[in-house]
Protein backbone atom coordinates (compact mmCIF):
# COMPACT_ATOMS: atom_id res chain seq x y z
CA UNK A 1 0.00 0.00 0.00
CA UNK A 2 1.49 3.22 -0.95
CA UNK A 3 2.07 5.87 1.37
CA UNK A 4 -0.74 8.35 -0.29
CA UNK A 5 -3.53 5.68 0.42
CA UNK A 6 -2.49 5.34 4.13
CA UNK A 7 -3.01 8.72 4.64
CA UNK A 8 -6.27 8.85 2.86
CA UNK A 9 -7.47 6.18 5.24
CA UNK A 10 -6.70 7.68 8.10
CA UNK A 11 -8.20 11.31 7.11
CA UNK A 12 -11.83 9.12 6.12
CA UNK A 13 -11.67 7.28 9.38
CA UNK A 14 -11.38 11.10 11.07
CA UNK A 15 -14.18 12.14 8.84
CA UNK A 16 -16.45 9.26 10.09
CA UNK A 17 -15.85 9.29 13.56
CA UNK A 18 -16.49 12.99 13.30
CA UNK A 19 -20.16 12.04 11.96
CA UNK A 20 -20.30 9.12 14.55
CA UNK A 21 -20.24 11.94 17.01
CA UNK A 22 -22.44 14.21 15.06
CA UNK A 23 -25.39 11.98 15.14
CA UNK A 24 -24.30 10.46 18.27
CA UNK A 25 -24.00 13.40 20.41
CA UNK A 26 -26.93 14.85 22.48
CA UNK A 27 -25.22 18.34 23.18
CA UNK A 28 -24.38 20.96 21.11
CA UNK A 29 -20.57 21.05 22.16
CA UNK A 30 -20.05 17.47 21.60
CA UNK A 31 -21.32 17.54 17.97
CA UNK A 32 -18.72 20.59 17.46
CA UNK A 33 -16.27 18.23 18.48
CA UNK A 34 -17.15 16.11 15.89
CA UNK A 35 -17.34 18.65 13.30
CA UNK A 36 -13.57 19.80 14.47
CA UNK A 37 -12.66 15.85 13.82
CA UNK A 38 -14.14 15.96 10.38
CA UNK A 39 -12.19 19.24 9.91
CA UNK A 40 -8.67 18.00 11.29
CA UNK A 41 -9.58 14.75 8.32
CA UNK A 42 -9.79 16.82 5.71
CA UNK A 43 -6.88 19.21 6.72
CA UNK A 44 -5.20 16.15 6.60
CA UNK A 45 -6.20 14.91 3.27
CA UNK A 46 -5.25 17.82 1.93
CA UNK A 47 -1.69 17.89 2.90
CA UNK A 48 -1.14 14.99 1.74
CA UNK A 49 -2.83 15.00 -1.52
CA UNK A 50 -0.36 18.06 -2.25
CA UNK A 51 2.88 16.70 -0.51
CA UNK A 52 2.52 13.04 -1.77
CA UNK A 53 1.58 14.38 -5.83
CA UNK A 54 3.12 16.59 -8.13
CA UNK A 55 0.50 19.15 -6.83
CA UNK A 56 1.69 22.54 -5.95
CA UNK A 57 2.69 21.62 -2.43
CA UNK A 58 2.52 25.34 -1.67
CA UNK A 59 -1.00 25.14 -2.50
CA UNK A 60 -1.96 22.50 -0.30
CA UNK A 61 -0.23 23.93 2.91
CA UNK A 62 -2.03 26.87 2.78
CA UNK A 63 -5.04 25.28 2.12
CA UNK A 64 -4.69 23.40 5.02
CA UNK A 65 -4.12 26.87 7.11
CA UNK A 66 -6.95 28.05 5.36
CA UNK A 67 -9.29 25.40 6.75
CA UNK A 68 -7.77 26.15 10.28
CA UNK A 69 -8.81 29.45 9.95
CA UNK A 70 -12.22 28.53 9.18
CA UNK A 71 -12.45 26.10 12.05
CA UNK A 72 -11.49 29.21 14.29
CA UNK A 73 -13.66 31.48 12.97
CA UNK A 74 -16.79 27.99 13.48
CA UNK A 75 -15.94 27.64 16.85
CA UNK A 76 -16.29 30.92 17.86
CA UNK A 77 -19.56 31.70 16.41
CA UNK A 78 -20.92 28.47 17.70
CA UNK A 79 -19.26 29.28 21.36
CA UNK A 80 -21.66 32.64 20.89
CA UNK A 81 -24.70 30.31 19.76
CA UNK A 82 -24.47 27.42 22.76
CA UNK A 83 -24.19 30.83 25.27
CA UNK A 84 -27.22 32.51 23.84
CA UNK A 85 -29.23 29.10 23.94
CA UNK A 86 -28.07 27.49 27.50
CA UNK A 87 -28.73 31.11 28.88
CA UNK A 88 -31.97 31.00 27.01
CA UNK A 89 -33.11 27.66 27.64
CA UNK A 90 -31.33 26.46 30.54
CA UNK A 91 -29.04 23.97 29.02
CA UNK A 92 -27.13 23.33 25.40
CA UNK A 93 -28.49 19.51 24.43
CA UNK A 94 -29.46 19.46 20.83
CA UNK A 95 -33.33 19.30 21.06
CA UNK A 96 -33.88 21.64 23.63
CA UNK A 97 -34.41 24.76 21.11
CA UNK A 98 -37.15 22.81 18.97
CA UNK A 99 -39.93 25.55 19.93
CA UNK A 100 -40.22 28.18 17.60
CA UNK A 101 -40.99 31.75 18.32
CA UNK A 102 -44.39 32.70 16.88
CA UNK B 1 15.87 0.99 4.43
CA UNK B 2 16.49 1.99 7.66
CA UNK B 3 14.27 4.67 8.06
CA UNK B 4 11.96 3.80 5.53
CA UNK B 5 11.07 1.61 8.39
CA UNK B 6 10.87 3.98 11.19
CA UNK B 7 8.64 6.12 9.16
CA UNK B 8 6.71 3.36 8.71
CA UNK B 9 6.77 2.98 12.75
CA UNK B 10 6.56 6.59 13.36
CA UNK B 11 2.82 6.46 10.97
CA UNK B 12 1.52 3.21 12.79
CA UNK B 13 2.30 5.19 16.21
CA UNK B 14 0.66 8.72 15.38
CA UNK B 15 -2.27 6.58 13.46
CA UNK B 16 -3.05 4.53 16.36
CA UNK B 17 -2.83 7.67 18.39
CA UNK B 18 -5.53 9.44 16.43
CA UNK B 19 -7.67 6.44 16.45
CA UNK B 20 -7.38 6.15 20.39
CA UNK B 21 -8.06 9.91 21.08
CA UNK B 22 -10.80 10.28 17.80
CA UNK B 23 -12.63 7.00 19.66
CA UNK B 24 -12.57 8.66 23.27
CA UNK B 25 -13.70 11.87 21.90
CA UNK B 26 -16.84 10.09 20.22
CA UNK B 27 -17.60 7.98 23.05
CA UNK B 28 -16.44 9.56 26.08
CA UNK B 29 -19.71 9.95 28.39
CA UNK B 30 -18.25 13.14 29.93
CA UNK B 31 -17.35 15.70 27.21
CA UNK B 32 -14.25 17.24 29.05
CA UNK B 33 -12.47 13.62 28.36
CA UNK B 34 -13.68 13.79 25.41
CA UNK B 35 -12.63 17.19 25.03
CA UNK B 36 -9.11 15.37 26.45
CA UNK B 37 -9.23 12.72 23.17
CA UNK B 38 -9.33 15.51 20.76
CA UNK B 39 -6.46 17.21 22.45
CA UNK B 40 -4.98 13.82 21.66
CA UNK B 41 -6.13 13.25 18.54
CA UNK B 42 -4.96 17.07 17.11
CA UNK B 43 -1.27 16.00 18.68
CA UNK B 44 -1.33 12.73 16.48
CA UNK B 45 -2.55 14.39 13.31
CA UNK B 46 0.38 17.12 13.57
CA UNK B 47 2.72 14.08 13.94
CA UNK B 48 1.26 13.05 10.65
CA UNK B 49 2.14 16.68 9.07
CA UNK B 50 5.97 16.55 10.55
CA UNK B 51 6.24 13.14 8.84
CA UNK B 52 4.89 14.50 5.44
CA UNK B 53 7.52 17.11 6.03
CA UNK B 54 5.05 20.24 6.79
CA UNK B 55 6.36 21.46 9.66
CA UNK B 56 4.56 25.11 9.01
CA UNK B 57 1.27 23.56 9.17
CA UNK B 58 1.96 21.14 12.09
CA UNK B 59 3.05 24.31 14.25
CA UNK B 60 0.23 26.28 13.05
CA UNK B 61 -1.84 22.98 13.72
CA UNK B 62 -0.56 22.61 17.61
CA UNK B 63 -0.82 26.79 18.03
CA UNK B 64 -4.43 27.28 16.83
CA UNK B 65 -6.18 23.67 17.92
CA UNK B 66 -4.60 22.99 20.86
CA UNK B 67 -3.93 26.28 21.72
CA UNK B 68 -6.39 27.93 20.94
CA UNK B 69 -9.80 26.29 19.65
CA UNK B 70 -9.93 23.59 22.28
CA UNK B 71 -9.51 26.13 24.85
CA UNK B 72 -12.70 28.04 23.36
CA UNK B 73 -14.40 24.60 23.54
CA UNK B 74 -13.34 24.34 27.16
CA UNK B 75 -15.06 27.64 27.90
CA UNK B 76 -18.43 26.59 26.35
CA UNK B 77 -18.33 23.45 28.32
CA UNK B 78 -17.45 25.43 31.58
CA UNK B 79 -20.03 28.36 30.72
CA UNK B 80 -22.98 26.17 30.01
CA UNK B 81 -22.84 22.96 31.77
CA UNK B 82 -25.63 22.24 34.25
CA UNK B 83 -24.71 19.31 35.64
CA UNK B 84 -20.92 17.60 36.02
CA UNK B 85 -21.14 15.50 32.72
CA UNK B 86 -22.36 18.51 30.03
CA UNK B 87 -25.62 16.65 29.71
CA UNK B 88 -23.68 13.57 27.65
CA UNK B 89 -24.14 10.77 30.68
CA UNK B 90 -27.01 9.06 29.36
CA UNK B 91 -25.32 8.68 26.41
CA UNK B 92 -27.11 8.20 22.49
CA UNK B 93 -29.00 4.91 23.71
CA UNK B 94 -29.66 2.16 21.35
CA UNK B 95 -31.71 4.43 18.95
CA UNK B 96 -29.19 7.02 18.63
CA UNK B 97 -26.43 4.47 18.16
CA UNK B 98 -28.13 2.41 15.45
CA UNK B 99 -29.00 5.35 13.51
CA UNK B 100 -24.78 6.78 14.53
CA UNK B 101 -23.12 3.78 13.61
CA UNK B 102 -24.31 3.76 9.17
CA UNK B 103 -22.67 7.63 10.04
CA UNK B 104 -19.72 6.17 10.43
CA UNK B 105 -19.98 2.58 8.22
CA UNK B 106 -21.45 4.35 4.82
CA UNK B 107 -18.07 7.04 4.46
CA UNK B 108 -15.35 4.39 5.71
CA UNK B 109 -16.98 1.71 3.79
CA UNK B 110 -17.37 3.09 0.33
CA UNK B 111 -14.56 5.66 0.21
CA UNK B 112 -12.04 3.28 1.55
CA UNK B 113 -12.79 0.59 -0.84
CA UNK B 114 -12.57 3.38 -3.49
CA UNK B 115 -9.52 4.62 -2.66
CA UNK B 116 -7.86 1.11 -3.03
CA UNK B 117 -9.33 0.57 -6.09
CA UNK B 118 -8.66 3.78 -7.98
CA UNK B 119 -5.84 5.83 -5.46
CA UNK B 120 -3.56 7.64 -7.19
CA UNK B 121 -0.01 6.63 -6.21
CA UNK B 122 1.62 8.44 -4.99
CA UNK B 123 5.15 9.15 -4.20
CA UNK B 124 7.31 7.47 -1.92
CA UNK B 125 8.87 11.19 -0.12
CA UNK B 126 6.92 13.77 0.36
CA UNK B 127 8.01 17.14 -1.21
CA UNK B 128 10.18 19.56 0.87
CA UNK B 129 8.95 23.31 1.40
CA UNK B 130 9.86 26.08 2.84
CA UNK B 131 8.48 28.21 5.49
CA UNK B 132 9.51 31.56 3.17
CA UNK B 133 8.09 29.67 -0.08
CA UNK B 134 4.51 29.52 2.27
CA UNK B 135 5.00 32.96 2.73
CA UNK B 136 6.16 34.12 -0.73
CA UNK B 137 3.19 31.96 -1.57
CA UNK B 138 0.75 33.93 0.76
CA UNK B 139 1.62 37.20 -0.29
CA UNK B 140 1.82 36.47 -4.19
CA UNK B 141 -0.59 34.14 -5.99
CA UNK B 142 -2.88 33.58 -3.08
CA UNK B 143 -3.04 37.14 -1.44
CA UNK B 144 -7.33 37.29 -2.08
CA UNK B 145 -7.81 34.22 -0.16
CA UNK B 146 -5.50 35.69 3.04
CA UNK B 147 -7.55 38.85 2.66
CA UNK B 148 -10.95 36.72 2.91
CA UNK B 149 -9.81 34.68 6.03
CA UNK B 150 -9.00 37.62 8.01
CA UNK B 151 -12.33 39.12 6.91
CA UNK B 152 -13.78 35.96 8.19
CA UNK B 153 -12.16 35.85 11.06
CA UNK B 154 -13.47 39.70 11.90
CA UNK B 155 -16.87 38.86 10.82
CA UNK B 156 -16.84 35.60 13.09
CA UNK B 157 -15.62 38.22 16.27
CA UNK B 158 -17.76 40.36 15.44
CA UNK B 159 -20.83 38.80 15.49
CA UNK B 160 -19.51 36.20 18.41
CA UNK B 161 -19.56 39.22 20.37
CA UNK B 162 -22.44 41.05 19.07
CA UNK B 163 -24.61 37.52 20.31
CA UNK B 164 -22.97 37.37 23.48
CA UNK B 165 -24.51 41.00 23.91
CA UNK B 166 -27.74 40.87 22.52
CA UNK B 167 -29.25 37.91 24.83
CA UNK B 168 -27.90 40.36 27.96
CA UNK B 169 -29.74 43.47 26.42
CA UNK B 170 -32.75 41.61 26.11
CA UNK B 171 -33.41 40.62 29.31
Amino acid sequence: MNPLICYQVVAVLLLGLGLYALVARRTLIGMLIGVELMLNGAGLSIVAAAQLTPTDAVLGQLGALLVMGLAAAEATLVLAIVLVISKRFGDAAADTPRELKG
Amino acid sequence: MNEMYLGQFAFAFYTLIILAGGVLAVTAPSLVRAMVGLVTTLFGVAGLYLLLLAEFVALMQILIYVGAVTVLIFFAIMLTRASADGGEAEGPGLRGSLRAIPAFLIPAGTLVPFLALCGVTGFDRPKDVSPAALGAGLLGPYTLAFELISVVLLAAMAGAVLLAFEKRGAK
